[in-house]
């Protein structure tokens, strides 16, 4: 399993791919699981923060909380990381903790991926500032456009996730439409 | 220092131009202030319109628009925001390793797999099976 690459993801992407599996309600695409492509397809790392971001997140009846319970249930896929103690200045360009100790991690693993859902507000400049490699910065959408063109998860269900976000989260649209086009549609 | 300025002519419909003088005068400032302040209005409502960034975004995705028109627009971080985010587009994820197939949830999650529905679902579900 040493060839998957390494990825290191932020709270947000794991509640964004988590909240379509647990999303009881006749709007979410059902048929696959992206939360499971992703930790099952590469080698997944995580700062401590975010465990304790995902336990803060459950307690509640709602949609969130279930989507962190569907997380801290497939925790042992996930490579956590005791990133505070070791980092000398904190990331600050007003990201989260848990943000700022993914990005240490993800320059300290020379990771391949970075994916954060940062994209739409201007967070997204940051978090490309302080990677030491921006090429490897990927977003949630991008990353299932490409499960999905690999065969690993339906088309179909690509295409029906991008609209779930599109309408739950506000994502930019014709960013997503562009990953269709690219590779949805090609 | 004082911007730049720029020399506009225009025609427009007459009836327009006397009311804009009459306001103009009522207000005791010049033509082309209430014209610009008019214009500056018009853009400032235009670029906090969702419609209009959505079309701006698709002209800039497609390259019908350059940087320097997103930021004139939107301004620099935006249009930096964007840069960044179409450049990654063309960009690959790592290919994702995939074995055999992806494990049975039983396998793969440490415990149930929750399934929230509002409550609103869950009460017509309960209709319609009962039904």
């Amino acid at each position: 399993m040493a060839d998957r690459p390494i990825s290191v993801v932020d709270t947000n992407v794991l509640l964004n791919l988590a909240t379509p599996v647990v999303d009881g309600r006749p709007a979410a695409p059902t048929g696959a699981d992206p939360l499971k492509a992703l930790l099952v397809t590469y080698n997944v790392h995580v700062p401590a923060s975010v465990v304790g971001e995902l336990s803060m997140a459950t307690g509640s009846d709602d949609l969130l909380s279930a989507a962190a319970k569907l997380v801290l249930n497939a925790s042992h896929h996930l490579t956590t990381h005791d990133v505070d103690a070791k980092i000398d200045e904190p990331l600050d360009y007003g990201l989260d903790q848990g943000e700022s100790d993914g990005i240490w991690l993800a320059n300290d693993l020379e990771a391949a991926l970075f994916i954060t859902d940062e994209f739409n507000s201007t967070n997204y400049l940051f978090v490309s500032l302080a990677l030491d490699d921006r090429n490897t910065l990927f977003t949630t959408p991008h990353v299932l456009c490409k499960f999905a063109s690999q065969g690993i998860i339906p088309p179909e269900y690509v295409d029906a996730a991008l609209s779930y976000y599109g309408d739950t989260k506000q994502w930019d649209e014709q960013y997503l439409n562009r990953l269709r086009h690219k590779y949805l549609r090609d | 220092m004082p911007e730049e300025k720029t020399r506009v002519d225009f025609n427009a419909p007459a009836s327009i131009v006397e009311r804009a003088d009459n306001v103009a005068e009522l207000l005791d400032i010049s033509r082309t202030r209430l014209l610009i302040d008019a214009l500056q209005d018009e853009l400032d409502e235009l670029i906090n319109e969702e419609g209009f960034r959505a079309h701006l975004r698709d002209a800039y995705y497609d390259e019908r628009i350059d940087f320097q028109t997103v930021k004139s627009v939107l301004g620099q971080e935006e249009a930096m925001r964007m840069n960044l985010l179409r450049a990654s587009i063309d960009r690959e994820p790592p290919e994702p390793q995939l074995k055999a197939e992806l494990p049975t949830d039983e396998k793969f999650y440490d415990g149930e797999v929750p399934v929230w529905q509002s409550e609103e679902a869950a009460d017509n579900e309960d209709v319609e099976s009962s039904a």
